[in-house]
């Protein structure tokens, strides 16, 4: 049965400090959501608390419409009809794959004795690994004990599936191919999911929508392109891919200024004197070598400081002639410069995003 | 484990084991030593310290302790970087003879010892005057430098641990490290290998001190003939007609303080050594060529390992098929009568036989599953003020066996408790005794087990008990088995607590060896000391099965 998930104001405190604060979000039925943030973020303590192994101080968790979480009654993880796919993938050592996979099908009354071996079998053949029912866990390489929590957490068909950090323990190409996988899982099954991760790559390939937290509270929440083009915050705006950022102060509704430079923003209702943080991405910059127009907005003479040839691209660093400012930017390869070149610099207004200041 | 609250029956539990274990008898030794026939006194402080032998006893103790902790360094580092750092061969049957110099009960030792090298018969000295013709004795082991030597090659195995642990941890690429910098072989040991050792070395030293000053068996057995005492076999003397509880208990309790004191500034030291325990994996470890010094190295540890274990193996081996043990080992000489002696005809051999075993697998069933809950609760975290379970588990390591009786003593011998002149007490006693070890093992167990298998069975739709049951006991199950061994060993060695509380019909094996020293029973003590070294192998060949690793701790 698909289920929706409701976080409503959940908060968790050890001690003094606020693991989570006020965090509310919703997951449709069927919906993928990453929980995506640095590590003390709060986000495996959030995955912790809707699976029920710890108890709110605040707040309430609803799947459907039944209250499993507030801070006076938690139904306990066994009858959440959850699965969680663990970081250390939790595999126990003393059951071969066969039995780890079919540990969970027991406490299933609608799933006959019978009928356990032929789901398990199919289990094993949809995770390709078909043949090893018979090993032990410490027998398997790490992808295929990724595959066997993979296995032993879908074959009970749960309401909502938990995984934390499944993929920090495979190897940078196992891992990619492994986002892959996931995200093809989820379409076949179709299980509302809640998957933490810190990296940002990886939550914006296998998720529906991403939630970014920051030091336990939700920064903002959208799908992946939202978050890269329209970051609400400076946090957010850093952690989704590589940003440059100008300190800056408000001189009209849609334009800023830091000293003698002016720029027109993505904005309509900025206040005049007002600070404002503008967000530029590296690859939204462009360069080149004639001489700067004088007609478009944001455009600016400037000087190479380095440039670094990466393979696909080359990162340069430039310095916007008269001012302070130095914004890194990553162009083509067929535009080639070297340091000390002059160039021309134009910043597309729609791609300069005004932040709040940080506070 | 959320779900599953164990709060209230634990909490219970602990604070009832607390009060019987520890807190009651404490409590009647505190008070016993401040009462006097008008109320509050501090009279038998005054009376036990103005005393002259009690001094007399204190000094020793001091020189003994110092003296034994100096030497099972200057024994158990040497062998410990041998095995560990170099190629020196017969290193796996080193290993071997330190743990069984480790297991064997210290007093067996020491009677061992008389044997061996007592001024008129023991058996080296014959041999001495045999080859050079001469009246005078080579070696009296009734000496104060006897008596330091005797405990010493039985104390020396826990610095030998520690230190090899510590190697261990030491990856030679830390060395390599100050050697590529351009530093000496000389160099590199003194500045990096031995700051690294030198926490290690410390904490031996201090665990081998407290050792000797809570040891009974061989101060008894070698200094009491000699004319000395020290501390524990004065409170036993304390024991003797007239009894003198009051007295006791004031000498007590300074040595319980002198003890805890001891053992926190040694978890100090471990406590802060965090920079020793570097690098997780990566470590590989070379091995130092010996080349020409391979076989006077080797010849140094023979000679330890034959005065720990071969002669007084061979000593108790002879004299348990000897009619005259003094005697030279004749076809006329040889017996099986001390076999038949010993299991069918004495009947207080045979009592102490029956008692001991009882009382080893009931405390080690008893202690095991307590040590098992109790560092599962507090490792899990699952109830409330867990960080006081393990205080309470671990804190019997600061009482000596002797003060540990003592109080009992007083606690058990009034209402409302009798249990004085039961075996009950001296299950009391090494319950306590043993917690501390068994918990150690318990909560090793466990930490190895991460909640999160337990946490996956329950998201999967199994009960607590269920995991617990299905999951947590067949993994930790191993580990208990191990705290199972421990607690059965330190139970059938057990001297310095049951010399105090056992009476005419709750005599055990430690205590008829004693007896039977007074009585120069030496046939009827060699078997049963074999009978307790084979039963003890026994059980450390089933633990170190069961584990899959060396009693010791350390790897090959």
């Amino acid at each position: 049965m698909k289920a929706d998930v409701r976080l409503v104001g959940l908060g968790k405190r050890y001690g003094a400090v606020g693991a989570v604060e006020g965090f509310s979000l919703d997951v449709a039925a069927g919906e993928l959501v990453s929980l995506l943030g640095p590590s003390g973020c709060g986000k495996t303590t959030t995955l912790r608390l809707v699976a029920g192994f710890i108890t709110p101080d605040d707040g309430e968790i609803w799947v459907g419409d039944r209250r499993l979480s507030s801070r006076d009654a938690v139904v306990p993880p066994e009858r959440r009809r959850m699965a969680m796919i663990f970081q250390s993938y939790a595999l126990w050592p003393h059951l071969t794959v066969a039995q780890n996979v079919a540990y969970g099908l027991r406490f299933k009354s609608d799933v006959p004795r019978s009928d356990r071996d032929r789901r398990v079998a199919e289990m094993l053949r949809v995770v390709q690994l078909a043949g090893l029912e018979h090993r032990y866990p410490g027998e398997l390489s790490g992808g295929q004990q990724q595959r066997v929590a993979v296995a032993r957490a879908l074959v009970v068909e749960p309401d909502i599936l938990l995984l934390d950090e499944p993929l920090s323990n495979l190897d940078a190409n196992l891992r990619e191919e492994m986002r892959f996988e996931i995200r093809r899982l989820h379409e076949a099954f179709g299980i509302t999911t809640l998957y933490v991760t810190h990296d940002q790559a990886e939550a914006m390939v296998i998720s529906d929508r991403v939630a970014v937290l920051e030091r336990g509270r939700l920064a903002q929440v959208g799908r992946a392109e939202d978050l890269f083009r329209r970051p609400r915050s400076r946090f957010v705006a850093e952690f989704i891919g590589k940003t440059n950022i100008i300190d800056a102060v408000a001189t009209g509704p849609d334009t800023v200024a830091r000293a003698a430079l002016r720029l027109r923003v993505d904005a309509k209702d900025l206040t005049a004197g007002a600070p404002v943080l503008v967000s530029v991405r590296p690859h939204e910059i462009e360069l080149s070598t004639g001489p700067v127009p004088r007609t478009p907005d944001n455009a600016f003479a400037g000087v190479v400081r380095r440039a670094s040839y990466v393979g696909t691209a080359v990162d340069y660093q430039v310095t916007l002639a008269g001012t302070d400012v130095t914004l890194r930017v990553t162009a083509p390869v067929t535009v080639r410069l070297a340091a000390g070149d002059t160039v021309a610099v134009r910043l597309d207004p729609a791609a300069c995003v005004a932040l709040p200041p940080a506070p | 484990m959320r779900g599953l609250d164990l709060s209230l029956p634990v909490w219970a539990l602990a604070t009832l084991l607390l009060l019987a274990l520890i807190g009651l008898p404490i409590g009647w030794l505190v008070a016993l030593s401040v009462t006097g026939e008008h109320g509050l006194t501090l009279a038998h402080y005054v009376d036990a310290f103005r005393s002259v032998a009690l001094r007399r006893a204190l000094w020793n103790t001091v020189v003994m302790a110092f003296w034994v902790g100096v030497l099972s360094v200057a024994i158990g580092a040497p062998l410990a970087w041998l095995t560990a750092r170099t190629d020196l061969p017969g290193r796996r049957l080193l290993r071997a003879l330190v743990m069984a110099s480790f297991v064997t009960p210290p007093f067996l030792g020491a009677v061992a010892w008389v044997m061996l090298a007592g001024p008129n018969a023991g058996v080296l000295n014959k041999l001495w005057r045999s080859l050079t013709g001469r009246e005078a004795a080579l070696l009296d082991i009734f000496t104060m430098p006897g008596l330091i030597f005797v405990v010493a090659i039985y104390t020396f195995p826990y610095v030998y641990v520690m230190i090899g642990n510590t190697l261990e941890l030491v990856a030679s690429d830390l060395e390599e490290a100050a050697a590529v910098l351009g530093a000496g072989r000389l160099t590199t040991a003194r500045t990096i290998t031995l700051p690294l050792v030198a926490p290690a070395i410390v904490s031996g030293f201090i665990v081998s001190v407290l050792q000797a000053l809570a040891l009974f068996g061989s101060p008894a057995i070698l200094a009491l003939p000699a004319g000395f005492h020290t501390l524990t076999t004065q409170v036993w003397g304390m024991f003797q007609y007239p009894p003198r509880i009051e007295t006791a208990a004031a000498v007590s309790l300074p040595l319980l303080v002198a003890t805890a004191l001891l053992l926190m500034l040694q978890r100090r030291l471990l406590g802060r050594r965090g920079y020793a325990v570097v690098g997780g994996k990566g470590g590989t470890r070379r091995r130092l060529a010996l080349r020409a010094w391979r076989y006077p190295a080797l010849l140094g540890c023979f000679v330890v390992m034959a005065c720990a274990v071969l002669l007084p193996y061979g000593v108790l081996a002879r004299t348990a098929f000897s009619r005259a043990w003094a005697q030279p080992l004749t076809w006329d000489n040889l017996t099986l009568r001390n076999w038949t002696f010993t299991f069918f005809e004495y009947s207080a051999t045979r009592s102490a036989i029956v008692n001991t075993l009882e009382l080893g697998l009931l405390t080690a069933s008893v202690g095991a599953g307590l040590a098992a809950l109790l560092a599962y609760v507090a490792r899990r975290r699952t109830i409330v003020g867990h960080q006081l379970v393990g205080f309470v588990a671990l804190a019997p390591i600061a009482i000596p066996g002797v003060v540990l009786a003592v109080a009992l003593f007083i606690a058990y011998t009034r209402p409302p408790l009798i249990l004085y002149g039961t075996l009950w007490i001296l299950f009391v006693a090494y319950v306590t005794k043993e917690m501390p070890v068994g918990y150690a093992q318990c909560d090793a167990t466990f930490r190895t087990i991460p909640a999160e298998l337990e946490e996956a069975g329950r998201i999967l739709g199994a009960r607590p008990l269920r995991v617990l049951g299905e999951i947590t006991a067949p993994l930790a199950r191993s580990g208990i088995i191990a705290a199972w061994c421990f607690i059965f060993i330190g139970v059938i060695r057990e001297l310095s607590a049951s010399i105090i509380l056992f009476t005419a019909s709750t005599k055990v094996m430690s205590v008829v060896i004693f007896d039977l020293k007074e009585e120069g029973q030496f046939g009827a003590i060699a078997v049963l000391g074999l009978f307790m070294i084979v039963m003890t192998f026994g059980v450390v060949l089933l633990m170190e099965r069961v584990l899959g690793r060396d009693f010791l701790g350390v790897r090959e």
